[in-house]
């Protein structure tokens, strides 16, 4: 397996009126190998593109991102990226089964590898009984199970999910986050997951990375002090790491004046 | 029929359990079969609602102005009774579909990358704007002073004719499509044909389908003018010939035939296309109460 590596990411919108305006300011942080890495930072603070630019949907102006190899060596070209994003994405015209195996042949798979890639990840998913439905027949949780199915198929050395349980309700998001949690344990899966919840952080993250807003500087980089099977919403350590999380949050807010 | 035969299409889907939670809605129920026959007999009711409209004029104007339906309905009996119909019809056919073919053929690449790259769409901009000003007719003489009277000229004006139309709607459509299923499939690294094919396409089929039907009936009105000029087939031929005789039954009998062959084309093939390829969106029903 694998994990990322940034180092010195800069990058630059152009403005309006031409001029350009500094987004990433030399951003550096490693992921963390076989779990999830939470970058967490308030609104508009360029978390996503962050991620776009670990997924290559967005170029850096300065600085590189590594995709590292767990002995410490840099990968070749094209490492293999699974991404969920917050909106699921479906081709609407493809039923669950054909959605992942566009993933499949976008990412060159061998044709005769396919169903057992299907059945595995529609299993571990819970959409097999589905597998033959069109997207729109189905509800708005469904769908984001089959984006992340989508993200996972292709057994990515890094799955990069762009607030995937922002437009889900809170119990829907609740429930898909311990499953993902889980799965992503299972599978042992290095993941980049962006989030402005805290709560969603703390649960989610075993390293959760703290960015300041405009432009994205790295404030703090945290360890989740629990492993995977023992967060819960209601244990004291849990609660702890959650207000330690919410502290810095707010301070840098403050100490940046981010209006809300 | 097309909405009977979608509500179909997508009951033949398994249809999803609804699990714990996170249920799903169910797919279009199958409609009562009233509900079918009261959507016929309403069709029907129209097409006799308007025999009995000219069965009225007959009243007022003379058999060679108006003649009465059921002689003209008979002219059209006799005109399918002797073959003339499908030797004529074939021709016209003929001369429709592959001036159409070979529109579309253009017309789907040109459209999606004028929609897809701005350098061409300013380029093609201009011509496909001043190609849809132009009339039918004038294409129509243009092709047959350039290829003489044969078939090529026939293709060519249905082709010219409707090219720009269908081009606009492509382009139009193309750049109406979600620019977040691009990225999607830029970053599961779809190929280019890829895109095409899976993502953009299928986001224009309703452009596509609303384009052949407008193209259709544009078709139709060049391939007639053509064919007036002097052919020696095809329904405009017929038309003309009834004109000679100043007979206005004849004249009206192919007219009909016309209808009916546009008729199947319609309900027939462009609806059963369209219920196959839309199969994967739920009916709207906007004004269920």
């Amino acid at each position: 397996m694998a994990y990322v590596r940034v180092e010195g990411a800069v990058k630059y919108f152009p403005r309006e009126d031409g001029s350009d305006m500094l987004v990433l300011d030399g951003v550096s942080f490693d992921t963390k190998e076989f779990g999830i890495t939470c970058l967490l930072g308030p609104s508009g603070c360029g978390k996503s593109t962050l991620l776009n630019a670990i997924s290559g949907l967005e170029r850096l102006d300065y600085g590189q991102i590594k995709v590292m190899s767990n002995d410490g060596a840099a990968k070749g070209q094209a490492p293999r990226l699974g991404y969920v994003f917050q909106d699921p994405r479906l081709l609407n015209w493809k039923s669950v089964e054909q959605n992942l195996a566009f993933a499949l042949k976008g990412m060159r798979v061998v044709q005769t590898e396919w169903p057992q890639r299907l059945g595995k990840y529609l299993d571990l998913i819970g959409l097999t009984e589905f597998r033959h439905q069109f997207p729109l027949y189905l509800s708005g949780g469904m769908r984001q199970r089959v984006g992340l199915a989508r993200g996972l198929v292709i057994e990515p050395e890094v799955l990069l999910m762009d607030e995937p349980f922002s437009k889900l309700d809170q119990l829907t998001a609740r429930r898909l986050r311990e499953e993902t949690l889980g799965i992503c344990d299972r599978l042992k899966q290095t993941t980049v997951l962006v989030t402005h919840d805290v709560e969603e952080a703390a649960y989610m993250g075993d390293r959760v990375v703290i960015l300041r807003a405009r432009p994205a500087r790295i404030a703090e980089v945290l360890e989740n002090p629990l492993p995977p099977g023992r967060r819960d919403v209601d244990d004291a350590q849990f609660i702890q790491f959650k207000k330690l999380l919410l502290q810095s949050v707010l301070q840098l807010m403050e100490r940046d004046k981010v209006s809300l | 029929m097309p909405p009977e035969e979608k509500t179909l299409a997508v009951a033949a889907d398994p249809l999803p359990l609804s699990s714990e939670g996170e249920a799903l809605a169910a797919p279009g129920k199958a409609r009562p079969a009233w509900e079918a026959a009261r959507t016929l007999a309403l069709r029907l009711g129209s097409i006799v609602m308007m025999l009995f409209l000219w069965w009225i004029m007959t009243l007022f104007f003379p058999p060679s102005l108006i003649p009465h339906p059921i002689d003209t309905l008979m002219e059209v009996g006799a005109i399918v009774n002797t073959g003339q119909f499908l030797s004529e019809m074939g021709a016209t056919l003929r001369r429709v579909g592959v001036g159409f073919a070979v529109a579309m053929l253009i017309a789907i690449p040109l459209g999606i990358l004028m929609g897809t790259i701005k350098s061409l769409e300013n380029l093609f901009e201009p011509p496909v704007i001043l190609g849809l000003t132009m009339p039918g007719l004038v294409w129509a003489i243009m092709a047959i002073m350039f290829f003489g009277l044969n078939e090529i000229s026939a293709y060519a004006a249905v082709a010219i004719t409707i090219l720009p139309m269908l081009a606009i709607s492509l382009w139009q459509g193309t750049k109406s499509i979600d620019k977040d299923l691009i990225d999607m499939s830029t970053a599961f690294h779809a190929s280019a044909w890829s895109k095409v094919v899976d993502v953009i396409l299928p986001q224009l089929i309703s452009h596509i389908l609303a384009a052949i039907r407008y193209g259709l009936g544009l078709a139709w009105k060049v391939v007639v003018v053509v064919e007036m000029f002097g052919f020696s087939n095809g329904v405009g031929y017929q038309v003309v010939r009834g004109f000679n005789i100043f007979s206005m039954k004849q004249v009206m009998a192919w007219a009909i035939t016309f209808l009916i062959v546009m008729i199947v084309i319609e309900f027939g093939i462009i609806g059963w296309l369209e219920s196959r390829v839309t199969r994967w969106r739920p009916r709207i029903d906007a004004w269920r109460r």
